[in-house]
């Protein structure tokens, strides 16, 4: 325990924090020496690192690694698309921000901070990143494309916040409207399916359309796991065991060799369609788990008075049950998103070209070859990973303060 | 209760009608050859990560001596070399691929073998590329010959002959070999000395030792060992059991390695306008015929009469594609060796066009 | 009417559930069984007697043995990861999840460096990383480190000594095993003693007493059944000892270490949710910082953090599958190659899950069995 001096000397704020934080007893000495030392070296190491390497390879490859063989003449479709996403998220924080904003208002409460600097605490990573990506890139070209997004972005976030209540509603399916456009305007009129898409790009959509399509089949068997019915219940915890057991690489082993088996002949999806199953099978387990904590959290009284109030069980579900656990299971649910977006990396292993192979194939280019430059693109690659996941699970965690969950 | 039987037993109908279904008839036999025209698009399996074979630039396209043979199938067979799918693929994934039908022709750096041939359900077509295993040692290591490297640690990459060669040449010398799944992991235990011999195809040995960056003793810091331990005929792979669909990439093939005989280049195919007859015939321009009158020779291979010309004009002679990709000029530097035309005491021997 | 009668409802859902659930797979079934026959390739299972035509690096595996020995051989493998693997990541995540709790800064944040990086980066890139970085620029073998003396550190081979059973050896197991017997029956006096008496009941001090003194007797008198072999270099391999491959210790050090990092927030998550009343009841009562720890807040984290440490010792399981990346011959690494040497994916990659599902059901019926144990009774 720090002993505190009764001693009249006044000492600075600076030195009384470092004494008790870094010196109270002789085990925290050592111990800040040691992890002093530690991180000295570190340090020293990350900075010879960034002195030393080689940059080269990732800025010839730059588009390589954020859109894989997504055909150059076409980037423009990719650019409107990431706008429109952009622009959806814009527009739904807008929405909720004016909603907080009303209800703050109509209690007579104050209405809160000055926004951007606590977007730039919120989002420092991937503000990083971006100056990062936008500093190894060769041209102008992406910098201005990329304010023109961040100005899309903002003005429809500022929408958002003006939208009087009765639009608010509407305005959440119009940002549903406007992801669906920015899936279709890669692939419709002369786009190009998934199969051509690579590199971050990919991993971003693997991932989201691999919670999307397993969120109604983990629903599906948690709802099963549940049921009364024996037989259901067996199907689904037999479904449910049997997937969380084996490791993902396994099913997408599965996914890549053993489905055109399972599949009447002439049907041959793509290797990303493949990928798709098997990632979908995959996560509706792990979501379904999520689901079954939500409705458990759900007090069994509820569930009683409905049903003295003369409720059926549909009604019950629909009404009653499945709002109050979907508070607990979105958390949940944006963990299992991360942990999504982290696997994408096992694709590298069964040939789809998603961000961690594109490592791999620059490494063989005639004029980067050889020459041990997987150092550099690793970290790279890691680096990007870190910023997504970090960030994610930082704002699930804010998520759920705001959600109140796991407080009565 | 008796309700609760007749609606079992009618559950049990469906079940039993839904289990009783058979499955839909056999495919006609008709040639791939026909397919991909009606298709317009050559489906190719290649690598993406071999340097100088497969690899992909920073546009995104692809790129090296088997990408160069598949746009010349394309060329041959559809006209344009632009028409052709890539489909990457891992060593596992080859031949399943191949044999499921997802890809048309594999043109990835594979070895032809007996075992290959019979029991992976695959045909093999002209050697493009000999090739032979080597290994590569430390400049400054006493190794000279393979037996002298008993006891070592040897870096392979894992699922290719080459493995299995390894094991076979090393019979009775024990040695402890070290498998990685790509070249990357390879190359950086091999260069932290965990391992003290590096073996694989000649070809990609010579790659990495000219490229050996000078901050690591550059290429005089490694040397190849002069032996050559296995025979790896690197060719074109087709299913089995399609002979008009092998017989039209073989002679695509082997117009290329023609077309170098010739002397036609990628810049004068189009416009020859000599008298030779052979040279005449393999580019299908009309010759005279036996009553007297001209004939486009059409060996019934299914191709069209000038897809030489095609084939040539798209991707130029055998010397062409080689010296663009792996040649000396390139970062892999192979000297064309016993790739180089019979005339010249290589093993390139078309045979005739006729 | 039937229509309406909610018992016959049910019955009725269930078989048309089950009826569709058994014709889809049913379906599935005779799809795959004709696609396999239109390839030519058995549906049996035949193929595992076949030459596997794989080479397992450094284990003296032939290539012309059967698929099943190589199947089994990648299976001990990923079992040598697992044994030692599971005590280590505890170990390391509950010391750095403690760590994060500590008073002094540096440490506190250390330990979180540690943690929020390796949480949110891919195990596989973290193998790899830890293959590049951390594996490789060990010296090499030439240069071997002998770190105490008796551990071989080098960037091919790591080895550390090992027993090597004599005669008698299975006579002193057998001894052995037989004593951890009694002394789990001494455990249980003791404790039952001190419920009825209330004396002190110092089992661990009895029980550990009592095997140790039965090891050292039986080992002297069994006439020293094992012998300590020491690792050391020559030829430039590791004899003696036992010798760990690069690649092993590689992917062990990763996964091991990005497991920890899980399990260090699940540590901190159960030591901050044991009730501020406890430490405070605690503090009132004057214990030292260390028996507070010791006998009122960890047995109570403890209890919390079993479910989901559990969780991730599965995860720790199932990830030694990316031992295919610096080519660990663990059993996925093994199917792998099976199938591209032209085996039939389909019953391979069945089996392979079929292993997977053996370990998963196995922890987590070991899982429940604990959890049973240590429940409170809630309302």
């Amino acid at each position: 325990m720090a002993s505190r001096t009764t001693s009249t000397r006044r000492r600075g704020p600076a030195l009384l924090w470092v004494q008790e934080n870094l010196f109270s007893t002789w085990l925290n000495t050592l111990f800040t020496l040691i992890f002093g030392g530690l991180f000295l070296f570190a340090g020293v190491a990350l900075v010879r690192f960034f002195l030393h390497a080689q940059f080269q390879i990732i800025v010839t490859n730059l588009t390589l690694f954020m859109v894989g063989r997504f055909p150059r003449e076409l980037l423009w479709r990719v650019w409107v698309s990431n706008s429109l996403i952009v622009a959806a998220i814009g527009l739904a924080a807008g929405a909720s921000r004016g909603s907080a904003k009303a209800g703050l208002e109509e209690a007579g409460l104050p209405v809160g901070g000055s926004r951007p600097r606590e977007v730039v605490q919120r989002f420092w990573p991937i503000l990083l990143l971006i100056l990062v990506l936008l500093s190894l890139s060769r041209t102008w070209v992406p910098t201005g494309l990329t304010i023109v997004m961040g100005v899309t972005g903002l003005g429809a976030f500022a929408c958002g916040v003006v939208l009087p209540a009765s639009r608010r509603n509407w305005s959440f399916f119009v940002a549903v409207l406007m992801l669906v456009s920015a899936f279709a305007v890669l692939v419709v009129l002369g786009g190009k399916g998934w199969d051509s898409w690579g590199g971050l790009h990919l991993t971003v959509v693997v991932s989201a359309l691999g919670i999307l399509f397993a969120f109604p089949l983990g629903v599906l068997f948690a709802v099963g796991r549940r049921s009364s019915l024996p037989a259901i219940r067996f199907l689904s915890v037999w479904y449910i065991e049997f997937v969380r057991g084996v490791p993902l690489i396994t099913l997408l082993l599965m996914g890549m060799f053993a489905l055109r088996f399972l599949l009447p002949r002439g049907l041959n999806p793509g290797s990303v369609t493949r990928v798709l199953i098997a990632i979908t099978l995959f996560s509706g387990a792990y979501v379904a788990e999520n689901v079954r904590g939500g409705l458990q959290a759900v007090p069994k009284g509820q569930m009683e008075a409905a049903l003295a109030l003369g409720m059926g069980t549909w009604t019950t579900q629909r009404r009653i049950v499945l709002p109050q656990a979907l508070r607990a299971v979105i958390p949940a649910l944006v963990g299992q998103f991360i942990s999504l977006f982290k696997d994408t990396s096992l694709l590298s292993i069964v040939g789809i070209l998603e961000l961690l192979s594109v490592s791999k194939i620059v490494n063989a280019q005639p004029s980067f070859f050889g020459q041990g430059l997987a150092s550099v693109t690793l970290p790279f690659v890691g680096l990007i990973y870190w910023v997504g996941s970090y960030t994610m699970s930082r704002e699930s965690r804010r998520i759920e303060g705001r959600l109140g969950v796991g407080e009565r | 209760m008796a309700k609760k039987i007749i609606l079992l037993v009618v559950v049990l109908a469906m079940v039993a009608a839904a289990c009783s279904s058979t499955d839909s008839g056999a495919t006609a036999q008709k040639s791939l050859l026909d397919d991909i025209v009606a298709r317009g698009k050559l489906l190719c399996g290649v690598n993406n990560a071999v340097p100088g074979f497969g690899f992909v630039d920073s546009a995104g396209e692809f790129s090296g001596f088997d990408i160069d043979f598949c746009r010349a199938v394309a060329a041959g067979v559809l006209g344009d070399p632009n028409a052709v799918e890539f489909k990457p693929l891992t060593a596992q994934q080859r031949f399943t691929a191949l044999q499921s039908g997802e890809i048309d022709v594999l043109i990835r750096n594979t070895t032809w073998t007996a075992s290959r041939d019979g029991s992976e359900g695959a045909t093999f077509l002209t050697t493009t590329f000999y090739d032979g295993q080597g290994m590569m040692v430390r400049d400054d290591s006493s190794y000279q010959t393979l037996e002298d490297m008993a006891n070592t640690s040897i870096c392979v990459l894992s699922g290719t002959t080459t493995e299995l060669n390894l094991a076979a040449r090393f019979n009775s010398i024990p040695y402890t070999p070290l498998t990685f799944d790509d070249n990357d992991q390879l190359r950086n235990a091999f260069v932290a000395g965990q391992c003290d011999g590096w073996t694989s195809d000649k070809s990609q040995l010579a790659g990495v030792r000219s490229n050996w960056p000078d901050g690591e003793g550059g290429p005089a810091a490694l040397r190849i060992l002069d032996e050559t331990f296995s025979k790896e005929p690197l060719g074109p792979v087709v299913r089995d059991g399609d002979s008009k669909w092998a017989d039209a990439v073989n002679w695509i093939v082997i117009a290329t390695i023609q077309g170098e005989e010739f002397g036609l280049t990628q810049g004068n195919v189009a416009s020859y306008s000599g008298d030779n007859v052979e040279i005449k015939r393999f580019l299908g321009q009309p010759t005279p015929s036996s009553d007297g009158g001209t004939t486009v020779f059409d060996p019934g291979l299914g191709l069209p009469a000038d897809y030489a010309v095609k084939v040539i004009g798209a991707v130029g002679n055998y010397g062409e594609i080689f010296d663009r990709n792996v040649g000396p000029d390139t970062a892999l530097g192979i000297s064309r060796g016993l790739n180089d035309l019979w005339t010249h005491g290589g093993l390139m021997y078309p045979p005739p066009y006729r | 009417m039937w229509w309406r009668d909610v018992g016959t409802l049910r019955i009725v859902a269930q078989v048309v559930a089950v009826a569709a659930a058994f014709a889809f797979l049913g379906y599935l079934y005779r799809n795959l069984v004709t696609n396999l026959r239109a390839q030519g390739i058995g549906t049996g299972f035949e193929f595992l007697a076949r030459p596997a035509g794989v080479n397992v690096a450094g284990s003296g595996f032939e290539a012309s043995q059967p698929v099943r020995s190589v199947i089994l051989l990648g299976v001990k493998n990923t079992l040598a990861l697992v044994i030692v693997g599971v005590p280590v990541l505890t170990v390391v995540g509950v010391v750095v999840g403690i760590a994060r709790l500590s008073s002094n800064w540096l440490v506190r944040k250390a330990a979180s460096v540690y943690v929020e990086t390796l949480r949110n980066i891919p195990p596989l890139l973290v193998i790899l990383i830890a293959f590049n970085a951390v594996l490789l620029p060990l010296p090499t073998i030439d240069n071997a480190l002998h770190p105490l003396g008796v551990l071989v550190v080098s960037n091919r081979e790591l080895g550390v000594p090992w027993l090597v059973p004599r005669e008698g050896s299975g006579l002193y197991l057998l001894v052995l095993t037989v004593a951890l017997v009694l002394a789990a029956g001494i455990w249980v006096w003791r404790t039952r003693r001190f419920d009825s008496t209330g004396a002190p009941h110092h089992r661990v001090l009895w029980s550990s007493a009592f095997l140790v003194g039965v090891g050292i007797g039986a080992y002297f008198l069994i006439g020293t059944p094992f012998q300590v072999s020491l690792p050391e270099v020559r030829d430039r391999i590791v004899v003696g000892g036992m010798a760990a491959r690069a690649s092993y210790v590689a992917v062990l050090v990763a996964l091991a270490m990005y497991t920890a990092s899980h399990v260090a927030e699940i540590t901190r998550g159960s030591i901050l949710a044991v009730p501020k009343g406890q430490t405070e009841a605690a503090n009132a009562l004057a214990l030292t910082r260390f028996q507070r720890l010791r006998f009122v807040v960890l047995p109570q984290a403890f209890r919390i953090a079993i479910p989901p440490m559990i969780n991730q010792f599965l995860n720790f399981t199932k990830n030694t599958s990316l031992g295919i990346a610096v080519g660990y011959a663990e059993v996925t690494l093994v199917t792998f190659q099976a199938i591209g040497n032209g085996y039939p994916a389909p019953q391979m990659i069945l089996i392979l899950m079929g292993v997977y599902l053996v370990f998963s059901l196995t922890i987590s019926a070991l899982v429940n069995i604990l959890n049973r144990r240590l429940q409170f009774v809630t309302r």
